[in-house]
Order: structure tokens, then C-alpha cells, then sequence
């Protein structure tokens, strides 16, 4: 009763405009001429299209009573009530799908990894412990815009999560009325931050570019292991590892940022980039593209910002102050950054003296 | 890293307890908290803005220089006491708890870091004055005896010989040996005058050429005018140091001798806070407007005479910068009565990046200037005037404030900087047409 | 009755009460507290001074302009603000609730998309500011808990509201007014009073660059 609340208030008229995914469509007919239906128009006052994704189901419900359609719309595909073409996409991303199945796994695993890593290698510790002098690391624009992103990053991950999967993971232990909840929850957190993560991940790229530049130092790097199974490789400003999380995280922003705007316009900004893209406004293919791109890109980020997490928090000893004072201490910078100390202390020492010690 | 500018030990006077310095502490707090304390204090977002303002912060980037910060003990001690649930706090255990220790640490950033000189309030979203929150926080301070050892020996000198500078024998010593020094005839004690001219320690012991320079303009202008061995002492160090109660006898005592000699006015120095405290600060004392009498400073009061015409000088024609005076132009109204004056003087003004009301102080006001110890952090202040003096390219740097005159001549002596700094007083005396055909 | 009757009915109206009573309060003893100087001899206009500094203030002066913080603040405040007050005061549920619980009276709801507009700016604006709080040495100085519980309720009002945009599920309608009536019952004890004190601020340190001829 309780949640049905506000649902029972009302209106009951046919017929009914269709949500987001469907628009031009008019669906009439008697599953909903009939008894009462449990959803209804929005409220006159209310914003337009709050019905979301969740009374879909109820939509679908009615269509395969036969419930018929009338398309006032002149696009090609919009008269097409089930998508033949649509197959691949659908089994490729139900629950039991290997894009759902995968993400799931993908996370898994790297939650595994990391805790594997954090029994086997431990804290990764300051070997000369602290000098006791502070140098700059991260401006403070730096610091506000890397934070911001990451409050978004979080907001966006969960409630995409939950959207993900929802069905697979959230349903079994929730069961439906409070999972619908949830999702909806989500998916109106998601849609509404989504343009500001954009804005945000583009704005990290411009702030934290200089220095991640890939470079000859990076090579070595690599064939070190990163130093994470022990040994400091050379490094400069940025590692190779901090540079591939950049580019990625850089990459996937903009294959999210892109793939999320098509999908918040399905109506009106979709069609026109297909047609752009194929010639004809075929924003369904378009749109499946965008959906797959979406989770692939996002569980590839989600994954990357576990082990950034972790190595930016309790793996590395030293790290974290840098993000929130700006400052780190000299060894830390010496150890994880020896090149970039070296430019560091060496700039008003001369010839990197100071640089030495790192030897 | 650069070492902190602050002082290592903080000075405390007397020996009381540290309870009673705290019971002290508040009861001058307390006495500060009217209408307007409390609206700022009940104000403040945190946006830690006024940083973005104070010249000490800018020069040191030393986040504990947030003017804002420097008001926390007086800040607490409101929640405790006066604000609106502090009933509430205390009954919950969660009301600031004011230590000796607390006041102690924040003596520096109560006097050796705060000129009072208001450029904070023109950045704040709220508007909030925060250089009055610390005028009135150096109240309860004082109290407490938590001031700069130099400073509250200034203060005790003020209060026990009659001026900083000296006793009024002194006075009239040094009157008669600038008579001899430059040949002039300064009228003193006179039993009637229709103005008293009053004067700052500066003037008294470095800058004698403004004290012949304020007597040529007064000549000129034919006032009757005089000084007064009793109360000659513009400056107030009761209100610098936060001992409110000499604020009061120092205020009190120019306006009891002007009325006792039948003066229409007060004629105030070249100097900064003596204009804050005997203009703005006099209704503190009094209920209402004086009658029949007005504090004027010579700044506004040349600008006027200039303005009427009873004034002219010879032409410099050179290229000069100014430096603003903060308690004269930012907190006093004067922007343009200066440049009236120079412009008169045909200065052609190069202003300094930034000027008039939004000017930066020269570092040594507030009392920070009398305050020793304070002087690293002082001569940071006074760098950033120099590059913007030098930024200017003008020939002559000249101000309306001798105790800026004396901080920039510190600043000077200890950095090897030849640019002196000039009295606009002085300028203007020196060049007075006598006669109104040479003018031109 | 169930949680959300409970929460639109008592609980709505204690919580407004609560607010009106404290706020009221804690503004009558901010003006009354302690004495009150008569003011020295005006050269300017006291009220014209008040006037000028509150309308001033509503922009950086170019002195500051050179100061990246300043527009930081200025620009991120403004987003936020003006974010929030349209998406208060003209989204959709909250003019029906104005209508219904407040006012009795009712006016144009913005539509959906500037809704969401409006909302994103408010988000960008008060996140920015809040991680701000944070990471910068002069804020976190000077930050009191109740500059981060402020911002911290506020943020949650604003994110459950957004959640519950689907306006299908009574349970997110319940977790975002029981917010909002607890950041209402928070507010007069906090900074969040600066929604009211901002004016007398300005205006009493206009008042008294008014009477001393000057612009602060």
C-alpha cells in the first residue's frame, strides 16, 4: 500500500503517451481501456516523461495483450513495434548475457586481484621514511577539480551499477518492489549527473595533461613491473601506470560522455546522429551501440578506479596527502618519482645534488 | 620551504593566573558583542575569500594569515556567551571553550598580522568588517595581557606620560628646538584659539619638516591656531592596543582642551588611525554630534582650502605615485581630497596598481609598526608595495601618512631600497605661492 | 497513518515550525545583542551606503578580478545558488507542494528540461565548493564541522530529490521530504542562516562606509 500511494491518485485516461524510448507512439487498447490500469499519465503539473523506464514494462505488458499501435510519426523505423535486427543486442545484454555475465566477472576478478595484491605485497612503505620537507604536487585546481570528478565518478558508478544489474544481482536478494525503487532512483541520478561528470572528466584531462605525455622513462617502467613486486623503476611526474590510468580514464570518459548524451536524447539528438552516421535515421542501431559502448567503457573504468583507489589510499604510504594538501614528502616523491624529485629539488640546487640521494 | 615569519614565543604581561586571563579576556569580548559583531559573526560562510585580500596571506601564502581566522577566540567566546543557542551549547557540552593557551597562540595573529586596514571587507561576499571584529577583539586581549610586549609598553607610555613620545615637557622641548631648527615662530598653549593642532610621534622625533610644514599652511591660511602641551598627542594607542579605556581618555582629552580653549576644530596630522579613532571612533564616547567643534583632517582640510580657491602652489610637473594611506582614504573618505591636493601641487599621478579604496596597506599600520617583533612579516607587506611602486615608473612617491612614511623607511633601511618616500604635507608647505601671481 | 502521511502532515509541520521558531529567534537576539553606537558625524549617506554595499557586493570588484579564487567562488556560488533557489522555487512537485502545504497558491513550474538544468548547475556549484572545503589549506583553516554537515545535508536534500524524479515510488518521495524537513529543523542552528543574515551584514557595513564617505 505504501507504495502504491502516490500511484492511486492518478489519473486513468487513455491513451497513453509512451516514454523516452518510444515517443510518436500512441498506444490504445483494451488491457488499458479496462480495469483500472496501476499507471497512469503524469500529472499535468508534474515535469513531462517521469514516468521513466519503470512503467515500460507495464507498456510492454499491454502491448502483448494486444494492445495496437498508431504512429504518428513519419520515421522510417518508428512504425517497427519489435526490432528483428534488435536480437543480437537483446541477447547479447539480458542479465544472463555475456555483457552483464562479463562485467560482473571483470569486477570480480580485479576485487580479487587487489586484495590478493594488498595480502601478498602489503602497504607499500616509505623504505627511507619521511624527510620532513613538503614539495608541491598537485595544484590546488588540480586537487578540487580531481575530487569533484571523483565524487561524481562515485555517484555515476553506483547508481550505473545498480542499473546494470540490477536484474541479475539486486532482484534475487531485494526481490522487485525494492529494486524498482532503486533503479528508478538511479536511473535519475545517473541521467541527471551524467552531463556534469562529462563536463568534469573533460576538465581533468585539461588539468592533469601536462606530464602524461607517454615518455621514454614509461618503457622501462613497464618492463619493471611498476616496482609493484618490489624495486623502484625511474619514473617522472607521472608512471606508466598513472599515465595508462589517465588515457583511460580520458578514453572511457568521452565513450561514456558520448554514448550517455545519444542516450539521454533518443528522440531528438540519436536520429540525427544516425543519419549522420549511416544515412538514414536508424537511432535504435545506433543506440544499441551506445548502450554497449556505455558498459563496456564504465566497467573498464570502474575496474581501473578500484586499483587507483586502493594504490592512492592504504597501497601506497605518502600518496593520499598529496591529493589533499598538495604537498608529498621528498622520499616519497624520491622513491615513486625519482626524475621528477630530481626537477624538482635539483631546480634551485643546480645540478640535481639533491637528486642523489636516491641512488 | 620558507621558515614562518611568525615569532617563536608569544609576549604576555603581568602575572596573573591564566584563569583570570580568560575571565578577563571575556569580559572585554564581552563588552564588544553589540548588533554589529553579532550580525558578522553570524554571517560568515567560511569562503575564506578575505585570504584572497590580506597582503599577508598574498605575500606569505600562509593559510593561517585568513583574516577571518584571526578572529576565532573573539568568535568563540560570542558562541559561548551571546549568540542565540549558546544556552543550548553550554547545556550539551558543545560550546568553544576559551584557554589562555587559545588567546595566547592568537596574539600574533591579532596584532602582529592585521593592519586594520579593511581591504578584506571589499572582498567578502557578506561584507563582514573584519578589521573592527579585530579592533574589538584585541579588547579583551588587552585584558588578558596577551599584546606584543613593545606594543603594550607604547600603550603604558601613552597612558602614564601622557604620549608615547613623551611627557608634555618633552613636548614643549622639542617644540621650542624645531622653532630654533627652522626659524618659526609655533604657537603653543595659546589660552584661546579657534583651532588645536594636534600631532604624532612621528612628527615629534623624525618628521619635524611636516610639524613646520602644518604651521606655514596654517600661517597662510591666517588661522588662529595653536598647540597644547596637555594634549598634543594625536595618535591613540588605546585603540590600537585594545585598551578601550585610554581609547576613551585620549579622545576624551582633545575634546575637552578644544572646548576649554573655545577651538572650532581639531586639526589631525599626517596620520592614519588618530583620523580613525578621533573621527569615527569618537561616538563610542559621546551620544551624539559635538557642539559647535569638528575633527578635520589636514588632508581634507588643504583639499578644501585648495578647493576655495585660498590655496596655490608652485607646479611640480613631475611624475608621482601615492600611496594610499588606509584608515585616510579606504576606511576615512579621503580618495579625493588627496588627489585634489596633488593634482593642485601638478603631480601628473601614476596610480599604483592597486590604489585608493582598494589599496594595499603599507604593512605597518594597526599598530603593527610600534609592534618589533612583528618586523619580518612586516617588511613582506612592504615588498609587494614596492614592486607596485616601481611598477609605476613615477619619479616621486608620496603619501599623507607619516606612520606609512616611518614603515616604508624601515622597510627601505632593511631592503637597500632608494626610493624615498615623501610627505604630501611637506610638498604642499614647500611650495605655497605667498603671493597669488607667481602661481602658474 | 503511514510514513509518507506522517511525514507530509506532523512531522512537515513540526519541522516547518521548528524552523520559523528558531530562526526567528536566533535573528532577534543577532540584532538585540549588546550596545549599539549612535554613529559619528556622517560625511555620506548612511542608507545610501547600505543600499550601495549590499548591491555591490553582489560582484567582485576589478581589484580582485586578478585572483583566480575570487572567481572561483563567484562563479561556483552563483551556479549554485541560483540553481538552487529555481530548482526550490520552480520545480514542478515543489510548486504543487507550496500549493498545497505552504501558500495555497501556486505559479509556472518550470518545464523538465529546465529543471535539470537548473538542478546540474546547483550540483556542479555546491560539489566544486564543498571538495574546495577540503583540499584548500585556507577554507579547511577555517571550516567548522557545521560548514561540512550544512553542505553535506544540503547536498543530500538536493540528491534525493533528483532521485526521486520518476515520481513513481512514494518511498523516494519519503527519503527526500524527511530530509528536507531535517535540513529544515538543522537551519537556524547552522551557517545555512546566512540565507538571512547576508543582508544585514552587507547593510550595516554599508551603513558605515555610507556615513564615512567611502565604498566597501
Amino acid at each position: 500500500m505504501f507504495f502504491g500511494a502516490r500511484a492511486r491518485q492518478r489519473g486513468t485516461r487513455a491513451p497513453l503517451a509512451l516514454g523516452a524510448g518510444l515517443a510518436g507512439l500512441t498506444v490504445v487498447g483494451p488491457a488499458l481501456a479496462g480495469a483500472p490500469p496501476k499507471v497512469g499519465p503524469p500529472m499535468q503539473t508534474g515535469p513531462e516523461n517521469t514516468l521513466g523506464g519503470l512503467s515500460d514494462s507495464e507498456i510492454w505488458g499491454a502491448i502483448r495483450h494486444e494492445a495496437f499501435g498508431i504512429a504518428t510519426s513519419q520515421r522510417p523505423e518508428d512504425g517497427v513495434l519489435i526490432d528483428a535486427d534488435g536480437w543480437w543486442w537483446t541477447e547479447l545484454r539480458m542479465p544472463s548475457g555475456p555483457l552483464v555475465q562479463g562485467a560482473i566477472w571483470f569486477l570480480l576478478i580485479v576485487i580479487l586481484a587487489i586484495l590478493l595484491f594488498a595480502i601478498v605485497r602489503g602497504r607499500i612503505r616509505l623504505e627511507g621514511g619521511r624527510a620532513g620537507i613538503r614539495i608541491p604536487r598537485f595544484s590546488l585546481t588540480q586537487r578540487v577539480v580531481h575530487w569533484t570528478v571523483a565524487a561524481l565518478f562515485i555517484i555515476m558508478a553506483l547508481s550505473g551499477l545498480v542499473i546494470l544489474f540490477g536484474r541479475p544481482l539486486l532482484i534475487p536478494v531485494f526481490g522487485h518492489g525494492a529494486t524498482s525503487v532503486m533503479a528508478s532512483a538511479a536511473m535519475q541520478a545517473h541521467n541527471l549527473m551524467g552531463p556534469v561528470f562529462a563536463v568534469s572528466i573533460l576538465t581533468l584531462f585539461a588539468t592533469f595533461l601536462p606530464g602524461n605525455l607517454p615518455s621514454q622513462d614509461d618503457i622501462g617502467w613497464i618492463l619493471k613491473g611498476g616496482g609493484l613486486f618490489g624495486g623502484h623503476p625511474h619514473a617522472g611526474r607521472y608512471n606508466a601506470g598513472e599515465k595508462a590510468w589517465f588515457w583511460t580514464a580520458t578514453l572511457a570518459g568521452v565513450v561514456l560522455s558520448v554514448s550517455g548524451i545519444l542516450m539521454l536524447f533518443p528522440d531528438n539528438l540519436a536520429p540525427w546522429v544516425a543519419e549522420l552516421a549511416y544515412g538514414f535515421p536508424r537511432a535504435r542501431d545506433l543506440l544499441h551501440l551506445a548502450e554497449i559502448g556505455h558498459v563496456v567503457a564504465a566497467v573498464i573504468m570502474i575496474g581501473f578506479a578500484l586499483g587507483h583507489i586502493y594504490l592512492g589510499t592504504y597501497g601506497n604510504e605518502g600518496a593520499f596527502e598529496g591529493m589533499v594538501d598538495g604537498t608529498v614528502d621528498l622520499n616519497w616523491a624520491r622513491e615513486h618519482h625519482d626524475l621528477w624529485a630530481g626537477e624538482m629539488s635539483g631546480g634551485s640546487a643546480g645540478t640535481g645534488a639533491a637528486a642523489e640521494p636516491a641512488e | 620551504m620558507t621558515a614562518s615569519d611568525a615569532p617563536k614565543r608569544m609576549d604576555r604581561q603581568g602575572d596573573a593566573p591564566d584563569t583570570a586571563r580568560v575571565a578577563a579576556a571575556l569580559e572585554g569580548f564581552l563588552a564588544e558583542f553589540g548588533p554589529r559583531a553579532s550580525i558578522y559573526l553570524n554571517a560568515c560562510v567560511r569562503c575564506g575569500l578575505c585570504a584572497e585580500a590580506c597582503h599577508f596571506y598574498l605575500e606569505t601564502g600562509e593559510a593561517k594569515y585568513v583574516p577571518i581566522g584571526k578572529v576565532k577566540p573573539f568568535e568563540d567566546a560570542y558562541h559561548r556567551t551571546t549568540g542565540a543557542f549558546a544556552w543550548l551549547m553550554r547545556a550539551v557540552g558543545m560550546a568553544p571553550r576559551l584557554t589562555a593557551a587559545e588567546l595566547e597562540a592568537w596574539e600574533e595573529l591579532i596584532y602582529d598580522s592585521c593592519n586594520l586596514c579593511g581591504r578584506c571587507t571589499e572582498v567578502c561576499p557578506m561584507g563582514i568588517d573584519i578589521a573592527e571584529l579585530v579592533a574589538e577583539a584585541r579588547h579583551g586581549m588587552y585584558h588578558a595581557g596577551f599584546v606584543p610586549d613593545r606594543l603594550a609598553e607604547i600603550t603604558r607610555n601613552a597612558e602614564s606620560r601622557h604620549s608615547p613620545f613623551g611627557t608634555p615637557e618633552d613636548f614643549r622641548r622639542t617644540i621650542h628646538a624645531i622653532e630654533g631648527e627652522f626659524g618659526v615662530s609655533l604657537p603653543m598653549d595659546k589660552p584661546k584659539a579657534d583651532l588645536l593642532l594636534t600631532l604624532a610621534p612621528g612628527d615629534l622625533e623624525e618628521h619635524h619638516r611636516s610639524v613646520v610644514g602644518l604651521a606655514r599652511i596654517l600661517d597662510h591660511l591666517g588661522v588662529d591656531w595653536t598647540l597644547s602641551s596637555d594634549a598634543f598627542e594625536a595618535t591613540n594607542f588605546g585603540y590600537l592596543s585594545g585598551n578601550r579605556e585610554l581609547q576613551a581618555e585620549l579622545t576624551v582629552r582633545l575634546v575637552d582642551k578644544a572646548k576649554e580653549i573655545g577651538a572650532s576644530t581639531i586639526l589631525l596630522p599626517e596620520c592614519g588611525h588618530a583620523w580613525t579613532a578621533a573621527r569615527w571612533e569618537l561616538s563610542r564616547w559621546y551620544d551624539g554630534p559635538l557642539e559647535g567643534l569638528r575633527i578635520r583632517h589636514i588632508v581634507e582640510y588643504l583639499a578644501e582650502a585648495v578647493e576655495s580657491g585660498k590655496l596655490r602652489f608652485r607646479q611640480v610637473r613631475e611624475t608621482a605615485t601615492f600611496h594610499d594611506p588606509c584608515q585616510q582614504i579606504r576606511r576615512g573618505g579621503m580618495e579625493r581630497a588627496a588627489r585634489v591636493v596633488l593634482a593642485a601641487l601638478g603631480f601628473d599621478l601614476r596610480e599604483l596598481p592597486d590604489h585608493g579604496e582598494t589599496a594595499f596597506c603599507c604593512g605597518g599600520g594597526g599598530g603593527v609598526l610600534s609592534n618589533a617583533r612583528a618586523e619580518p612579516l612586516r617588511l613582506r607587506a612592504f615588498e609587494l608595495k614596492r614592486r607596485q611602486v616601481e611598477e609605476t615608473g613615477a619619479h616621486r612617491f608620496v603619501t599623507s601618512c607619516g606612520q606609512c612614511r616611518l614603515s616604508f623607511d624601515r622597510g627601505r633601511a632593511a631592503t637597500g631600497w632608494d626610493k624615498a618616500v615623501e610627505s604630501l604635507i611637506e610638498i604642499a608647505a614647500e611650495n605655497l605661492v605667498e603671493d597669488t601671481r607667481d602661481a602658474g | 497513518m503511514s510514513i509518507i502521511e506522517f511525514l507530509e502532515g506532523p512531522a512537515w509541520k513540526a519541522s516547518a515550525a521548528a524552523f520559523l521558531i528558531f530562526a526567528g529567534w536566533r535573528l532577534v537576539v543577532i540584532l538585540t545583542a549588546g550596545r549599539r553606537h549612535p554613529g559619528a558625524e556622517p560625511i555620506g549617506s548612511p542608507l545610501l551606503g547600505a543600499v550601495g554595499t549590499t548591491l555591490r557586493h553582489f560582484v567582485p570588484r576589478p581589484a580582485f578580478w586578478r585572483r583566480p579564487k575570487v572567481w572561483f567562488v563567484s562563479l561556483a556560488g552563483y551556479a549554485f545558488h541560483l540553481g538552487l533557489f529555481a530548482v526550490l522555487l520552480f520545480a514542478a512537485p515543489h510548486v504543487a507542494f507550496i500549493r498545497d502545504h505552504i501558500l495555497g497558491l501556486e505559479w509556472a513550474a518550470l518545464p523538465r528540461w529546465g529543471f535539470i538544468v537548473a538542478a546540474e548547475f546547483a550540483f556542479a556549484g555546491l560539489l566544486t565548493l564543498w571538495v574546495r572545503r577540503f583540499v584548500d589549506p585556507v577554507v579547511r583553516l577555517v571550516s567548522r564541522p557545521d560548514d561540512h554537515i550544512a553542505a553535506g545535508l544540503t547536498f543530500l536534500v538536493m540528491l534525493t530529490g533528483c532521485m526521486a524524479l520518476g515520481e513513481q515510488s512514494v518511498a523516494l518521495r519519503a527519503i527526500h521530504l524527511g530530509l528536507a524537513e531535517l535540513w529544515l529543523v538543522y537551519f537556524p542552528f547552522s551557517s545555512l542562516m546566512h540565507t538571512f543574515t547576508w543582508v544585514f551584514s552587507r547593510a550595516v557595513t554599508g551603513a558605515e562606509a555610507g556615513r564615512r564617505g567611502v565604498h566597501w
